[in-house]
C-alpha cells in the first residue's frame, strides 16, 4: 500500500468515526428531545451562576516547565531520524548525540538551578 | 477487511475495559454494566450550556474519539493484520497523541464553565508534565528497531521483549500512558469529587457517551502501544498471534486501572516536577543505556 493510499484509509477512518457520531446523535434524537426550560443550562459553578466572566486570562503557573519544553519538543524532531540511523552510524552517532543531549541536559539544570521546575 | 477487524477489536476491547472500571467503582461484576449505561445515556437530555463556543463543544468528544481510533490504526495485531503500516509508524503515534490534550482543552473552553475551564488548563500543565515521557522512550525503541515501522518494532523484539531489554523506558512509557489516557491517579482533568467532573461537567447525554467512548478507546489504544513498543506484540508461544495481542493488551490496560485504583490523585505542580526532575533524566539515561546496548548487544 502506497503512503498516499494509507493517508485516504487514515481518512475514511476519520469519516468514519464522524458517520457514528451522527448516527448516535440521530438515536438520541429519536429517543426524545432536549426540554428547554429555564435556568437549565446554567453551567455547574455550585448551584448558580458564575459571578465573573470564565474566558478570562488564566495564570499558566506552569510557565517554566512550558519554556524549557519547547526546547525539548524540538529537539525530539532530530532524535527520531537519529534513531532511525543509529545503528549504521556506530559509535559516532552515540557522541555526536550525547554531546547534543549534555548541552540540552545543562540547560535543564540551569533552568533547574533558575528556579524554572516550580509553581510559579 | 482489517479496518473492520481492528475497529470491532478495539470496541470490543474498550467495552470490557469499561466493565473492568467498573467492577473496580462499584465492586460487583456486571457484563452488561456499560451497555446499560450508554442506553441510559443515549435516553438522557444532552444540554447545551446557554453561552457555549459551539464549535469546540460539539468538537471536542469527536475529536478525541478519533485519536484514539487513529493511534491502533497504526499498530499491528498480528503479522499483517493492521490499518496502515507507515513508514512514520512511530512518529504518527507522537503526532495523534498530541491531539489529545487539544480535545481536552476544546473541551474545557466549549462550555463557558468554571470548573470545566480549570479541568482543561491544567491537563495542559499534564501534557507539559507527560509528552516528553512519551517521546523519548519511543526513540530508544526505534533506536533498536532501527526503523519506525511498527511492524519492524515488533519484530526486533524476537529474542528479547524490551521490557527485558530496556525496563526503565517501560516504566515511564507507562505511566505516561497512563497519564495521557487520563486514569487516575493522573485523572486531574476530570478530577472527580473536586473539579465536579472537570472537562466533563458540562457535557450530558450522547454528548458525554461519545467522550466516555472516546476515553475508553483511548485506554485501551494505548495498552496496544505499549503492547507493541515494549511486551512483543502479537509474539508468544502455542497460541495464534492475535490472541496474544489480545491478551497483553486486556493484561495492560487492567494494570493500568488496577495501578490507579491504589493511588491517592497526584497534584499538578507535584506531577511536573517529578517528571521534569526525575523522569526526564532517566528518560535521556534510558536512551543512553539503550545506545550502549544497541552497539554491543542488538
Amino acid at each position: 500500500m502506497s503512503a498516499l493510499q494509507q493517508y485516504g484509509l487514515l481518512l475514511a477512518l476519520i469519516c468514519g468515526v464522524i458517520g457514528l457520531v451522527l448516527i448516535l446523535f440521530a438515536l438520541a434524537r429519536a429517543i426524545g428531545r432536549t426540554q428547554q426550560e429555564p435556568g437549565k443550562n446554567v453551567p455547574a459553578t455550585a448551584g448558580m451562576p458564575s459571578r465573573d466572566p470564565v474566558w478570562v486570562r488564566y495564570h499558566a503557573r506552569y510557565y517554566g516547565y512550558a519554556l524549557l519544553f519547547l526546547a525539548f519538543d524540538m529537539e525530539m524532531a532530530f532524535m527520531y531520524p537519529w534513531a532511525v540511523v543509529y545503528r549504521q552510524t556506530g559509535l559516532v552517532a552515540l557522541l555526536d548525540m550525547g554531546v547534543f543531549l549534555a548541552i540540552l541536559f545543562l540547560g535543564l539544570l540551569y533552568g533547574w538551578s533558575q528556579g524554572a521546575f516550580r509553581r510559579q | 477487511m482489517n479496518t473492520l477487524v481492528i475497529v470491532l477489536s478495539l470496541l470490543a476491547g474498550a467495552y470490557l475495559v469499561a466493565v473492568l472500571e467498573a467492577w473496580l467503582a462499584t465492586g460487583r461484576f456486571r457484563l452488561a454494566a456499560p451497555a446499560w449505561a450508554a442506553v441510559a445515556l443515549l435516553g438522557r437530555e444532552s444540554i447545551v450550556p446557554r453561552t457555549p463556543d459551539r464549535i469546540f463543544f460539539e468538537t471536542a468528544p469527536v475529536l478525541l474519539l478519533v485519536v484514539a481510533l487513529l493511534v491502533s490504526a497504526v499498530l499491528p495485531l498480528s503479522p499483517g493484520l493492521i490499518i496502515a503500516d507507515m513508514t512514520t509508524g512511530a512518529l504518527f503515534v507522537n503526532a495523534v497523541l498530541a491531539y489529545v490534550p487539544v480535545a481536552l482543552l476544546m473541551a474545557g473552553w466549549g462550555p463557558n464553565g468554571g470548573y470545566a475551564l480549570v479541568g482543561g488548563w491544567r491537563f495542559l500543565g499534564q501534557t507539559i508534565a507527560y509528552s516528553m515521557l512519551i517521546v523519548m522512550p519511543i526513540t530508544a525503541v526505534a533506536m533498536r528497531a532501527e526503523s519506525l515501522l511498527t511492524t519492524a518494532v515488533v519484530t526486533s523484539q524476537g529474542a528479547v521483549w524490551n521490557i527485558v531489554y530496556q525496563p526503565l523506558g517501560f516504566v515511564l512509557f507507562f505511566t505516561a500512558a497512563m497519564a495521557v489516557s487520563f486514569l487516575p491517579p493522573f485523572d486531574l482533568p476530570t478530577a472527580g469529587g473536586e473539579l465536579a467532573g472537570g472537562v466533563e461537567a458540562e457535557y450530558t447525554g450522547v454528548r458525554l457517551g461519545v467522550f466516555r467512548l472516546g476515553r475508553m478507546v483511548l485506554v485501551v489504544s494505548l495498552a496496544a502501544v505499549t503492547t507493541v513498543f515494549y511486551l512483543g506484540g502479537w509474539m508468544g508461544p502455542v497460541l495464534p498471534p492475535w490472541a496474544w495481542s489480545a491478551i497483553k493488551i486486556l493484561a495492560v490496560s487492567s494494570t493500568m486501572l488496577l495501578t490507579g485504583h491504589y493511588l491517592p490523585r497526584i497534584r499538578e505542580a507535584h506531577l511536573l516536577a517529578w517528571c521534569w526532575k526525575l523522569g526526564i533524566p532517566l528518560a535521556l539515561l534510558n536512551i543512553f543505556i539503550v545506545g550502549v546496548m544497541v552497539l554491543i548487544w542488538p
